[in-house]
């Protein structure tokens, strides 16, 4: 920057103020601000994008002012018919060449861009399967300091620690979706039948949203994601939590959760997995999903009460107050939140959490597609052999939802 | 459209006399429905086209109203999840397919015989098939609706989410199958139309004087017919799959989903082009007339519109950046992208350059275009973030390329394509469109288009997502850029275009109702069409005009005169001495086609065929007996109408008539 005049450099501010505020955004956006990275991954697209819409931006405001002289300055006030030029074969080529050096000068970043955001190296490897209309996680092994000793499957929330490059393999069951966490990275294609890679990496703890982005049939704007950065602490916090053992959290008998664990094995455990659950006879409760369900598989419920909604991360099981509360906390303060979970706010000895939304979890237990539309009509299901794509309506009892309730309340 | 009196009093009266064979006749009448139903007049047939494209331009617009109101509101109940995937779904195809691609061979068909100075196309029956076919497709694929759901799988209708499985309506196979015969249709309007570029010019019209609007569509009808085959085989793919157990896009069975993705774009990038050019034609047609200046860079015009129909060859993968395949492929792609916004540069500059130094008149088709070359700018800057493929990942599917490419196909097509309306109605109708409700008009799109796709912008860059029926009021942000406000003005956006297309409607209605005729040459143009009356007649020209120069119709007003202050334009004639002239001394012999029954039933074979593939395979061998019936008509009919058989018969001589005399005719 040699020598602008003040005022130049007066208007130059000015655009930069106007382009931030345009750009930037304020604290307060739609959390899936494209322009708001948390992480290595979307910053590298940031600094691509942003000098982007720069250079488009200030190119059409360019043509934009050429384009106004000329209409105030030929308008037809009664002047002569003009000269009958043909063009100027000097203007023609310097104007082919102008943008034809702006968008060399545009692609060489964005190629370098492409490779840096191939890089692969990471410290963590979570499978990320996606089906109708929601998302399944699958960690496996070490991730970052944390030592996963046996296999954790859950859905819709992603759990990553802070600052660790994470590698997602991305597929799919049955259509194709897209993985999308945009303060993170950009979108990766869920293809059937193959795997696609994307690294993520957050900065600080806190919770990023996304969203399916590939439309994947009657639900695709239920189906939706997010990822929970923690602390390493308390990422092995997490990890432990999911890897309680059953009986450490069965329902005491007798209790109104022990008959919710019959009702969840009559009634939920033909689809839903609870890893080491017992039926009355002592055998293993194992979910067959594939039997009814045309992608072949359901959310495990293992640790259900871990998450904050359900549903393709569509129904929050936190109310409102709980969700804002835990989506504003301070990086520091968050994964404390987080882990507390429903149990947010409420006294040590509270026997129901007042964080938990159980109208809603009420709701979708009497009749899920009243809430999200799927493809469980019994009678329309010729075309899938009998299965759904999604929950069908069990009618259950308010008694048996009663007890459902209660148990999964216990499911963390 | 019958008050528009689109027809000119003067029929060919062949005069060779050919034997009746039975049913193989041709088809005699000069008024009345039949003259339209089995007409191969490439006017009649343009103005059909014209007329239902519209209706497919009101009912896509409907559809799009239903997803604004939808969407206007968090977690909205106007539409249910599945009617409003059976919505943007129709809207896009309907208003692709069924509406610019349409629109465009309507302007081609009226116009490129008359720019080029030919008395019709080169094949027209095979002209007439082309609209009869773009007709029943149409009508089929939205028949869907009445048949268990119309498609719902988005216009790129991705393998596997189109399988059988999991789309198990029909309205998918009925999306197929009208898709493939309109395919039909563009195929044999593209052959049609190069044969006739290439063979039927007038003396002297070489290719470098050919008016930028036949150029235009002349790259597109080449786009079309190395396109339509791409698809054609994607669709053949798929409806095998659908309706004969193939599995090639069953994943299950080892096939890759990307297949189908290649396939479909391959031919959906050029298919950009394909609706754009012909626009990009319109445009270099009407800035130069109002400018009273020639285009500037005509050769750079034309190559620039040549090697976008090249290079856009070579960018298809840039809609599948976030499919994963792998750097290299995508920094081709990436560049490749980047590479083919030269051209379209090229093309705004020469388009500024034209009007620089001119005499502008700001009527509503000039508005037209010059709101083109500036909403058109917007989406091809906002394609240039797009093509750098890492940003790319994070607009694409979301409501920022929805308005990149609403800029592109509405501000960069449609208002082409309401340029061309305004400039050539008075040529096609006779009559002038009324110019203040055009303003109206105008003024109502434009600023609709801003409000509707600007805020998308905003939308998309806030990260709201494509293609979903409700976006949740808890995600939407509270700030300046909080999604509930900004999609509530792209609902009101898109009811403001819509008020503006009413006003278009009722001006055309209007226009049809008042009994003032269009002046000759109402805007001082620039190009052989203006040669001749308004309407022309069914021959065109009476007699084929001598090419002598690029705007040669201009070239006849003007003469440049050397003065003491400098060369000066001067007028030496005007239309009507030019008109008279041409008219006085009429060609002897006129090639004239007879109509003919053929075209419109063999069309009908077809959709017959596609419901018998759907529903019974029974009428498919009815539908194959017409089709065969129909091709053993259009073969063994007489090439020409007998000159006796005309109803009412031809004017006879003597009684005013100016037509030429004697006329032969061949099918």
């Amino acid at each position: 920057m040699t020598a602008l005049s003040p005022s130049r450099r007066r208007r130059l501010a000015g655009v930069t103020v106007l382009a931030g505020i345009v750009f930037a955004g304020c604290a307060k956006n739609a959390p899936q601000d494209t322009f708001k990275p948390e992480g290595p991954n979307a910053r590298t697209i940031d600094d691509l994008q942003r000098p982007l819409f720069y250079v488009a931006g200030l190119v059409g405001l360019i043509v934009f002012a050429v384009i106004a002289y000329v209409l105030v300055r030929f308008k037809d006030r009664g002047q002569e018919m003009p000269q009958q030029t043909h063009g100027k074969t000097w203007l023609e080529v310097l104007l082919t060449v102008i943008p034809a050096v702006i968008l060399v000068g545009v692609s060489i970043p964005t190629v370098a861009a492409i490779f840096e955001l191939d890089d692969q190296s990471n410290e963590c490897v979570i499978n990320v399967t996606g089906q109708q209309w929601w998302w399944e996680y699958d960690y496996t092994g070490k991730c970052g300091d944390v030592e996963i000793t046996k296999p954790i499957v859950t859905s819709s929330e992603l759990v990553i620690p802070v600052g660790t490059p994470v590698l997602l393999r991305i597929t799919s069951r049955d259509v194709i979706h897209s993985y999308w966490i945009p303060a993170l990275n950009g979108k990766r294609d869920a293809m059937p039948g193959s795997l696609r890679t994307l690294r993520m990496e957050a900065d600080e703890a806190g919770i990023y949203v996304g969203q399916c982005t590939e439309f994947c049939g009657l639900s695709h704007a239920r189906m939706r994601q997010a990822a929970v950065a923690l602390d390493m602490d308390d990422f092995q916090t997490w990890v432990d939590n999911q890897l309680e053992a059953y009986t450490d959290n069965a329902p005491e008998p007798g209790s109104l959760a022990a008959s919710g664990e019959a009702t969840f094995i009559n009634q939920c455990s033909r689809c839903h997995q609870i890893n080491d659950l017992l039926a009355t006879d002592g055998t293993p409760v194992l979910a067959e999903p594939d039997l009814y369900v045309v992608s072949g598989a359901a959310p495990n419920l293992t640790n259900l009460m871990t998450r904050t909604a359900i549903a393709g991360w569509t129904f929050d099981l936190l109310t409102e107050e709980c969700r804002e509360q835990l989506w504003d906390a301070p990086p520091a303060e968050f994964g404390d939140l987080y882990l507390q979970g429903v149990w947010m706010n409420s006294a040590a000895d509270a026997r129901k959490p007042i964080c938990f939304d159980e109208a809603t979890l009420r709701d979708w237990l009497r009749d899920p597609a009243a809430m999200k539309p799927m493809f469980v009509d019994p009678n329309n299901l010729s075309s899938t052999g009998g299965r759904t794509r999604g929950m069908p309506n069990l009618n259950l009892t308010e008694d048996q939802i009663d007890q459902l309730i209660a148990y999964l309340l216990e499911r963390n | 459209m019958t008050t528009l009196e689109l027809r000119s009093g003067n029929d060919p009266a062949p005069a060779t006399p050919t034997q009746a064979l039975g049913i193989f006749r041709r088809p005699v009448a000069t008024t009345g429905w039949k003259s339209w139903v089995f007409t191969v007049d490439h006017k009649k047939i343009g103005i059909m086209y014209g007329a239902v494209a519209m209706f497919f331009f009101l009912v896509g617009g409907s559809e799009v109203l239903l997803i604004r109101l939808q969407l206007s509101a968090p977690d909205n109940t106007v539409l249910s999840a599945d009617l409003y995937n059976q919505m943007f779904t129709m809207h896009g195809t309907t208003m692709i397919f069924l509406f610019v691609m349409p629109m465009a061979a309507a302007f081609a068909n009226y116009l490129l015989p008359l720019q080029i100075g030919a008395r019709d196309v080169a094949f027209p029956r095979m002209n007439a098939l082309g609209f009869w076919l773009f007709l029943f497709a149409g009508i089929f694929l939205n028949s869907a609706w009445f048949f268990g759901g119309a498609p719902d799988g988005g216009w790129f209708m991705y393998s596997p989410n189109s399988s059988g499985l999991f789309s198990p309506t029909h309205g998918v196979d009925f999306w197929v199958l009208g898709l493939q015969i309109a395919g039909i249709a563009s195929l044999v309007g593209a052959i049609n139309l190069i044969v006739t570029v290439i063979n039927m010019r007038a003396p002297g019209m070489s290719l470098m004087r050919l008016p930028v609007f036949t150029w235009m569509q002349l790259v597109t009808q080449f786009l079309l017919l190395f396109a339509i085959p791409v698809i054609t085989v994607a669709l053949f793919l798929l409806s095998f799959q659908r309706n004969f157990g193939a599995a090639f896009f069953d994943v299950d069975q080892g096939a890759d989903p990307l297949l189908w993705q290649h396939l479909f774009w391959i031919f959906g990038h050029p298919e950009v082009y394909i609706i754009v050019l012909p626009s990009f034609g319109i445009v270099s047609e009407v800035l130069p007339t109002f400018a009273r200046k020639p285009l500037f860079g005509y050769k750079f015009v034309v190559f620039s519109g040549a090697a976008i129909g090249f290079l856009g060859w070579g960018v298809w993968a840039h809609h599948m950046f976030a499919s994963g395949l792998g750097p290299v492929s995508v920094a081709v792609f990436s560049v490749s992208t980047m590479l083919i916004a030269i051209p379209t540069g090229v093309k705004i500059v020469n388009w500024t350059l034209t009007m620089w130094g001119g005499k502008l008149w700001f009527s509503t088709a000039m508005s037209f275009a010059i709101a083109m070359i500036v909403l058109f700018t917007i989406g091809g800057l906002s394609g240039v973030t797009h093509a750098a493929a890492p940003a790319d990942t994070q607009q694409t599917d979301t409501y920022h390329i929805v308005a990149h490419f609403h800029y592109v196909i509405v501000g960069g097509g449609v208002m082409g394509i309401f340029a061309g309306f305004y400039y050539w109605w008075p040529k096609i109708s006779g009559k002038m469109l009324n110019e203040k409700l055009g303003k109206w008009n105008f003024w109502l799109m434009f600023i609709g288009i801003n409000l509707a796709f600007g805020s998308m912008h905003i939308l998309g860059m806030q990260g709201q997502p494509r293609r979903m029926v409700v976006w949740p009021e808890k995600l939407t942000g509270d700030g300046f850029f909080n999604l509930g406000f900004w999609n509530q003005i792209a609902t009101w956006g898109a009811f403001t275009i819509a008020l503006g297309v009413l006003l278009f409607v009722i001006n055309v209605y209007i226009t049809a109702k008042k009994p003032e005729k269009a002046p000759l040459d109402p805007w001082d143009a620039r190009t052989l069409e203006w040669l001749t009356a308004n309407p022309p007649k069914e021959h065109n020209f009476d007699r084929i005009p001598t090419v002598h120069a690029l705007d040669e119709f201009f070239h006849r007003k003007y003469e440049e005169v050397d003065t003491p202050e400098g060369q000066r334009l001067v007028r030496v004639k005007t239309a009507e001495e030019i008109y008279a002239e041409e008219t006085a001394t009429p060609d002897e012999n006129m090639h004239m086609p007879s109509p003919s029954y053929w075209p419109i039933v063999l069309a009908f074979s077809l959709p017959i065929i596609a419901y018998g593939v759907i529903f019974n395979r029974t009428l498919c061998v009815i539908g194959a007996i017409i089709l065969l019936l129909a091709a053993f008509g259009w073969v063994l009919e007489p090439s020409v109408a007998g000159v006796d058989e005309y109803d009412p018969p031809p004017p006879s001589e003597g009684d005013g008539d100016d037509s030429p005399k004697e006329l032969a005719s061949v099918g």
